[in-house]
């Protein structure tokens, strides 16, 4: 139950955040029709849950969370859990490549190129690196939101950059890799 | 600290994740290794690419006007249903207590309880098939297989959902399937079934009946949330019709659903 006091805090804590749960559903969805049905349930279901929201405590990984989990068991996310390819990521970084002067031809990479390259990434790459870079979340945050301990977001975020990289860069990426289950 | 050390670490000095302290020795040490610098300006670089290459989509006015207007619009319905349930707990309250006090109720209070519980567990879970409904309707896609044929639709849902269920032959009843799509109450899938009615539309959802679900009645018929609802259990099934026409026409599609061979 949501008494007027309680709708009117949903709405002050929820509505800001709009804009960057739209720009998340669709980067997941990457359907325009899709992404909305996912944003409408998923301020529903946050609607109806927030009696169990504990004031004072992180929103913006709450109701991301609901977002996230709503796309998971919608048909685009339950196929996608199916058929991520994720290396073995216990906790382990990936080494960082020392020779080649990247920043040079980052700078020459256009803005549609970058997009292409994301949409490119595998879900649990592309929606960590997401929510570190476009929504600027700690990482603490992250791992509340996709319910991993803070290493394997480390691990994911390490991993789906040097990716990113290698696609931005022209290299062809490592395909060899199982196929794991998206944490929920 | 050396490079070595650092390596692992230039990533959360980028993403600000280090202490206050690390962040400076950092800085200290880049500024006399040329690779960990170079580093550290690519991850930079890569992050702010991918800052301003994310921030990408904007979504139509329209569907932030339909979600203020619907939390408003279920936020109003949640008041009015809290309000209608506390009046009569009060005056229960009132009635209870001498006896409790005489008989020693402890077992009738804790009965009342748990029968108080069921009942909003069972309030909450209509109200969520009902949001269900709402969102369906709302949703540009309504159902993800369309067909007025009962032997279209029933195959589809094959591998989708852990159960089978039979449909009713519609002809010669007012009603139309116009088809269905996977829903997901309690993180479980089940059928969610539109029929047409007249220009109404109707869903019927069809899960596995566990106590999950937080329906304590075997049955009910009846008004919620402004919609009509039935609910009951056939089998290991449980089913639950919810639409904005009358109850009987509720009642005659749940009969339909009932009898079907």
């Amino acid at each position: 139950m949501l008494e007027g006091g309680r709708h009117g805090e949903f709405e002050r804590l929820a509505m800001p955040l709009f804009d960057s749960l739209y720009n998340f559903a669709r980067w997941l969805a990457q359907d325009e029709t899709e992404a909305e049905d996912l944003v409408q349930e998923a301020y529903l279901k946050a609607l109806n849950g927030f009696a169990s929201f504990e004031p004072g405590t992180d929103f913006r990984a709450w109701i991301f969370r609901i977002l996230r989990n709503t796309f998971l068991t919608s048909r685009t996310g339950l196929r996608a859990k199916l058929t991520v390819p994720l290396e073995p990521e216990e906790e382990e970084m990936v080494a960082v490549t020392w020779e080649t002067p990247e920043s040079l031809a980052l700078a020459s990479v256009t803005r549609e190129t970058i997009q292409a390259a994301i949409e490119q990434l595998p879900i649990a790459y592309r929606e960590v690196i997401l929510l570190c870079d476009a929504e600027e979340m700690k990482y603490q945050e992250i791992a509340q939101i996709l319910a991993v301990p803070i290493g394997t977001v480390m691990s994911r975020l390490s991993r789906g950059r040097k990716l990113l990289r290698q696609m931005l860069a022209g290299e062809r990426p490592h395909s060899s890799t199982p196929s794991v289950q998206v944490d929920e | 600290m050396g490079c070595t050390e650092w390596r692992d670490r230039i990533m959360a000095y980028v993403d600000a994740e280090l202490l206050a302290s690390e962040m400076l020795a950092f800085r200290s040490h880049a500024e006399t290794c040329a690779a960990c610098a170079s580093e550290a300006l690519t991850l930079t670089q890569g992050k702010l690419a991918v800052r301003g290459a994310a921030n990408r989509y904007t979504a139509r006015p329209e569907l932030r006007a339909r979600i203020v207007q619907m939390t408003a619009a279920a936020a109003e319905e949640r008041r009015e249903v809290e309000a209608r349930d506390r009046a009569p707990r009060r005056r229960q309250a009132w009635r209870w207590w001498p006896q409790s006090l005489v008989a020693g109720t402890a077992l009738i209070l804790l009965a009342g309880l748990i029968f108080v519980y069921g009942q909003r567990q069972q309030r909450q879970a209509l109200t969520e098939f009902s949001d269900l409904h709402v969102t369906t309707l709302a949703s540009a896609n309504p159902v993800e297989v369309i067909s007025t044929d009962r032997h279209t639709v029933k195959p589809w849902f094959q591998g989708r959902i852990p159960f089978s269920f039979d449909l009713p032959e519609l002809q010669g009843s007012p009603f139309t399937l116009v088809g269905g799509r996977v829903a997901y109450f309690q993180q479980e899938p089940g059928a969610q079934l539109v029929f047409s009615y007249q220009r109404h539309l109707i869903s019927v959802f069809i899960f596995h009946n566990t106590p999950q679900l937080g329906l304590a009645s075997a049955s009910f018929a009846g008004r919620h949330s402004s919609f009509s609802l039935q609910t009951w259990t056939q089998g290991d099934l449980r089913y639950v019709i919810v639409g904005d026409v009358n109850s009987k026409t509720i009642g005659e599609l749940a009969e339909l659903l009932q009898h079907t061979q």
